[in-house]
């Protein structure tokens, strides 16, 4: 395709989200209509060039001989994107759903097809300034979606949020600067070019990194960097689904493996003593947040701590620093997109349907609510790691990837993925057990009548699930793809 | 005909699905329906293991590692006992949940979804395909756990979960390491890979993982802890497929392990001889001291566990040699099978009619009940070992194969083993003893009538499913018809051939012998004296010597608690930091201090250089001086007396010169224009016209002021500028 239609899906959504806000209808059906055509018309665009990918790069400016505004799209920003507008166009259909009796429904829906242009900026980004640039972006474009409600917390929850991103921000500039001087430029190429660069030393590149790795850090929720993530689960559940288990903090987690795979280069990091701080960072992490997910009894706090346990699974695999770590990352951020966004949709869901937001106060309600609950608890046993289920399928990729490093860290990763995992059953599964096997004494449902969510709410739900099954019984094209991306094949 | 593994796997895998359909109309069609597709599965599994072919085949890309099946011998004989468990357990379910029982269509559905994932353990070849199906069967059989939904059953079921993900994960991880170390998971390439290894080291982690998960679900030590608490509250059917077959599940993959990598590894088998050799003894031990019925017979499956991963013990230390291991190994797995398939079935027939279980409490309910009588008679003579039935073959033949072990291992140890093994098999006597004569022998102080009104307590199909099972553990005690079904089976186990043994020889019976001796003892002299007081039986045990809730548990939470403390202070310490800046350098209290200490400045230099006494005294002296000298200087007196002093001499001598010069200059005649132009001067130097001309100017300037502040003026100024500029350039 013409590479000007890279444009397209990226600045579509903001007109047409402009366009359709100020629409003097009162009309929510029409409105919600028009703003899903604008989300499937860029998505289909999206895939479209995808599936005719623009050979050449599209450059609109340039500041200097290395500083430019370039838009390309490479096999890892497909797979990205394709992710993203794919559950876009699903999680629309929930937003409609869930946002329908909100107050401001309209500028909600506006900021978040717009966040769906900012987003696929982030992925056709050719260089690493273009994608600060679209990064810088979405955290500017989110803040709204996070503080919604406009009441204390969620004012709280935005203040973090930005002040945690552009703090990060500050320190992913360093390595875009240093890239961008000593290298003469920062355009992606798998394998990177850090070890062509002489005029610094190797140690002060790898303290670079280190910073910059932590600077994206916030945005993929990298201990102790990830506060802001529970925090902003008070926001409306499309948010927390969408933005907080998909786009914003899986954009943390693309631009750190554009840092690691596509600038520094893996080779160059293999060994260094940078992989090592970063891998034991990341390892704590998925611990610690697992613990911290155990104790929590918020339903969708619990789901947010989970979701910086498994942030940090995908940086165990990008970490090692092979193709096969990278290609297991990969398959993980699919595989977990999936799983926490209908984990989320079914928290939201009980939300709307009994506003029960508390994990003691689910007792019993498999039986009122037994299709969202079944797909909870698919997704419950996918995050475990259990075998049916694609959560096993990347896990499985993850640990093997780690053990042919024969590295102790990678043994240490592997050991750190069971025990999370031991600890993801006990927080996600707690859970199953109470809604479909409360005790009797404590069922808050026992003559409650069989009311599940409306059905705009549980398509996506479903949908999600069976993809779920699906990849977990044949997972296998989606392992080969994510290889043939790490290896530069696709 | 490979096909039929998939059958045999997914067959009842849908029709749980079509059950649950069904059981939203009718809930006999259902439970008809579940024991007809376990009787479909049991036609087929007897067909194949009849035809005595082998199958295998295999799918590669699903499920991660793929999908491969095969047929052998063991797994001939083991679906069969499968199927055979299965169908009657559903038969029996029939009866057993009849009436009062909630949440059956979901009792039905995991029920066959867990046949599938049995059928899958076991038919598959390699580890990876074993654990999948190991991991499904573990999580539909944890639905029969919790089916009661009471307090209890909670609890059970959550240990059970617990136990049965750690048991995956580690499992999981063992595996990985396998592979890693072995490069294949094919049950049949383990050994051929372990022997060309040159470094057997990195085998032995791997090793402990996969022992972990596949024994926790055995129930070996120190992992067995879930299961005298989950077998006795499930309904009584699941509780017998879940000691008879789900326990043997674990040992599938244990065998699986030690028949393959660790074939003739006598390290290996040393560490399996010692957990199998604690597990027998430990699970005797608390079978004996237990008052619940159900829970009596969940230890005794510890314990015979126990005997099974001895005498896997003893076949992989054997080695080569290994035949009477091997053969009891596979006998002692069929019999347990079958003993526990009939027990529970027996249990569940007493708590079916009484809803109770606890031994006080169901004391001579089989009294007059002949099937019953029969049924229980024959499991608890099997278990216990007594010659002509089943359990003495394969007892026997276990005992040989650990006194063969003796050659590998020091003597003194096989020694101590061995009499563990007969205080064992004695324990298995003893509180069987223990259980008949409960239910048999002794009479409930008041309900016995009741209880010998309650007749026919079994309804026609369950008494033909629990006549047909104990039938065959009778069959299984003819020693060539039972050497005969081992002799096929005994390939997966690592074995050639079956081994046999002189059964009624003296050193066999003798055996036995002891074992009952043994018995004896304890039944009268630990049970009758220690458990039994008052007309009661008593739990003896204190309720702290519980390895879950005394170490597991607290030692799980202190792991989090520290996880979490290392976590919080970690994170914190950020924080902390802001903190200490904030309650230091950027406190309030030093803004305080330092603002306060310019303000304490500002407030000294008011109250000494600045303050109002000194400035009035200051003040005041000026004041005082300009008092005083307009009191002295400058009074009106003084100046009045000055000025009028300097104006009498002014004017006099204005007044002279005046006079001198005027009269000087004046003419006589001019007198008169003098006098008038003096007039007119008066006129026009008048005071108003001066006040007039004041005020105009004083006008005139204020407007100019005014002009020349306004910006409309400047602009004009501007403009007249540009345009002197215009013409300045035009000229030029």
């Amino acid at each position: 395709m013409n590479r000007f239609f890279l444009l397209f899906p990226i600045l579509f959504p903001f007109i047409g989200a402009l366009i359709v806000r100020n629409l003097k209808t009162e009309d929510t059906r029409k409105r919600n209509t028009l703003y899903e055509a604008v989300v499937v018309l860029s998505a289909a665009c999206v895939w479209a060039l995808i599936l005719n990918r623009p050979s050449e790069p599209l450059t609109f400016y340039s500041f200097t001989d290395y500083f430019s505004i370039t838009l390309r799209l490479d096999g890892f920003g497909s797979f990205f994107s394709g992710m993203s507008s794919t559950l876009w166009v699903f999680a629309m259909i929930y937003a409609f759903s869930y946002m329908a009796d909100e107050e401001r429904a309209k500028e909600f829906l506006c900021y978040y097809v717009m966040t769906f242009g900012v987003t696929m900026g982030i992925c056709f980004a050719g260089n690493m300034i273009t994608m600060f640039v679209f990064y810088e972006m979405l955290t500017l474009i989110t803040i709204p979606l996070v503080v919604h409600e406009y009441n204390h917390e969620s004012m709280y929850a935005g203040r973090k949020y930005a002040l945690f991103s552009f703090g990060g921000s500050a320190f992913a500039f360093i390595g875009v600067v240093v890239l961008g001087v000593f290298a003469g430029g920062t355009t992606f190429k798998l394998g990177g070019y850090a070890a062509t660069i002489s005029q610094i030393s190797r140690d002060l590149l790898y303290l670079i990194y280190v910073l910059t790795f932590m600077g994206f850090g916030v945005k993929s929720c990298v201990f102790p960097l990830h506060s802001w993530l529970p925090t902003a689960s008070v926001a409306p559940t499309p948010v927390t689904a969408l933005l907080h288990a998909v786009a914003v903090v899986k954009a943390g987690i693309f631009a750190i493996i554009r840092l690691t795979y596509y600038c520094f280069g893996a080779s160059f990091l293999l060994g260094s003593w940078a992989q090592k701080v970063v891998q034991v960072i990341v390892m704590f992490t998925v611990v610690y947040a697992a613990v911290k997910a155990v104790k929590e009894r918020h339903f969708k706090r619990r789901l947010a701590y989970s979701t910086v346990s498994n942030l940090s699974y995908i940086l165990i695999g990008v970490t090692l620093m092979t193709e096969a770590g990278m290609a297991a990352g990969l398959c993980h951020m699919l595989f977990h997109a999936i799983i926490k966004i209908s984990a989320f949709y079914c928290a939201g869901a009980v939300l709307k349907k009994t506003g029960r937001e508390y994990i003691w106060e689910l007792d019993g309600i498999g039986k009122v609510m037994p299709v969202t609950f079944a797909c909870f608890t698919a997704s419950a046993l996918s995050l475990t790691g259990i075998p049916l289920f694609a959560g096993f399928v990347s896990k499985w990729q993850l640990c093997t990837a780690a053990l042919s490093t024969g590295t102790p860290l990678g043994y240490a990763g592997v050991a750190v993925l069971i025990v999370s995992s031991f600890l993801c059953a006990l927080y996600m599964i707690n859970i199953v057990i109470r809604a479909f096997f409360p005790k009797r004494e404590r069922d808050h449902f026992l003559r409650h009548p069989r009311s599940d969510a409306p059905a705009a709410m549980l398509v996506p739900v479903c949908l999600f699930s069976a993809v779920n099954i699906f990849f977990g019984l044949y997972g296998q094209p989606v392992v080969d793809l994510a290889t043939n991306i790490a290896r530069g094949l696709f | 005909m490979s096909a039929l593994l998939f059958i045999l796997i997914f067959f009842p895998m849908l029709a749980a699905g079509v059950s649950f359909v069904i059981g939203r109309f009718g809930k006999t069609a259902r439970s008809v329906f579940a024991a007809a597709v376990c009787a479909a599965m049991l036609a087929v599994s007897l067909i194949l293991f009849i035809s005595g072919r082998d199958l295998s085949v295999s799918v590669s890309g699903v499920l991660t590692g793929g999908l491969s099946l095969t047929l052998d011998g063991f797994r001939r004989l083991y679906i069969l006992v499968i199927s055979f468990a299965w169908t009657v357990a559903a038969v029996f379910s029939l009866q057993y949940f009849a009436e009062h029982y909630r949440s059956r269509n979901r009792y039905y559905s995991f029920f066959l979804l867990t046949l599938g994932a049995v059928m899958g353990v076991f038919l598959a070849s390699d580890l990876m395909t074993s654990f999948v199906f190991f991991e499904i069967a573990s999580f539909t059989s944890f639905v029969w756990v919790i089916h009661d939904q009471t307090e209890e059953s909670i609890t059970a079921a959550k240990t059970y979960l617990y136990i049965a993900v750690i048991g995956g994960l580690v499992l999981f991880m063992g595996l990985l390491l396998l592979w890693r170390t072995l490069g294949t998971l094919r049950i049949d390439g383990l050994r051929e890979a372990a022997q060309s290894l040159s470094d057997r080291r990195p085998l032995y982690p791997a090793g402990i993982c996969i022992l972990i998960g596949f024994g926790a679900k055995a129930g070996i030590f120190p992992l067995h802890i879930w299961l005298p608490k989950a077998h006795p509250v499930a309904p009584a059917p699941a509780s017998a497929l879940l000691s008879g077959i789900l326990t043997k599940v674990g040992i599938f993959g244990v065998v699986a392990l030690s028949a393959g990598a660790f074939y003739g590894d006598v390290k290996w088998g040393v560490l399996l001889l010692v957990l199998g050799v604690i597990t027998m003894a430990l699970g005797g031990v608390m079978a004996l001291f237990s008052v619940n019925l159900k829970r009596t017979i969940a230890c005794s499956s510890v314990s015979q566990i126990g005997f099974i991963a001895v005498g896997i013990a003893s076949a992989s230390i054997l080695g080569e040699h290994n035949s009477l291991a091997v053969t009891g190994t596979v006998l002692h797995m069929l019999n347990h099978s079958l003993f526990k398939l009939s027990l529970f079935t027996a249990a569940g027939v007493v708590y079916m009619n009484l809803h109770k279980l606890d031994l006080n409490d169901v004391r001579g309910f089989g009294r007059g009940k002949p099937l019953l009588f029969a049924a229980f008679l024959i499991g608890a003579l099997g278990i216990g070992g007594i010659p002509l039935f089943s359990g003495y073959i394969s007892k026997t033949l276990l005992h040989e194969g650990l006194l063969e072990c003796a050659e590998f291992v020091s003597a003194g140890w096989i020694k101590c083993a061995e009499w563990l093994f007969l205080f064992s098999g004695g324990c298995t006597l003893a509180y069987m003893t223990k259980l008949f004569v409960v239910l048999f022998i002794e009479k409930h102080p008041e309900r016995q009538t009741e209880f010998d009104a309650m007749r026919p307590c079994v309804n026609g199909a369950s008494a033909a499913v629990i006549a047909i099972s104990s039938a065959a553990i009778l069959v299984l005690g003819v020693p060539s018809i039972a050497i005969r079904l081992a002799s096929g089976a005994v390939g997966f186990l690592g074995g050639t051939k079956a081994g046999t043994a002189e059964f009624f020889s003296f050193e066999a019976l003798k055996g036995a012998a002891i074992c009952i001796v043994i018995a004896a003892v304890l039944y009268f002299a630990l049970i009758r004296k220690a458990t039994y007081r008052n007309g009661r039986y008593v739990d003896i045990i204190p309720s702290w010597m519980d390895l879950e809730n005394s170490v597991y548990k607290p030692l799980i939470n202190a792991l989090t608690v520290i996880g979490e403390v290392f976590g919080r202070v970690v994170s914190g310490s950020a924080d902390f930091v802001a903190l200490a800046m904030r309650r230091s350098v950027l406190s309030s209290t030093v803004g305080h201090i330092l603002s306060g200490a310019t303000d304490t400045a500002a407030y000294m230099m008011r109250r000494t250089v600045l303050s109002s006494s000194v400035g009035r005294i200051l003040s005041g002296s000026t004041d005082l001086a300009a008092y005083s000298a307009r009191r002295s200087l400058l009074s009106p007196t003084a100046i009045r007396v000055v000025s009028r002093t300097t104006d009498q001499e002014t004017f006099d001598s204005r007044d002279q010169q005046f006079k001198t010069s005027r009269i000087r200059k004046m003419h006589a005649g001019s007198v008169f224009t003098d006098a008038l132009g003096h007039l007119l001067d008066r006129i026009t130097h008048s005071q108003r016209f001066v006040l007039y001309f004041a005020k105009v100017r004083r006008l005139t300037y204020e407007m100019l002021r005014r002009i020349s502040e306004s910006f409309s003026f400047a602009l004009i100024m501007t403009c007249i500028g540009v345009c002197v500029l215009l013409v300045y350039l035009l000229l030029k």
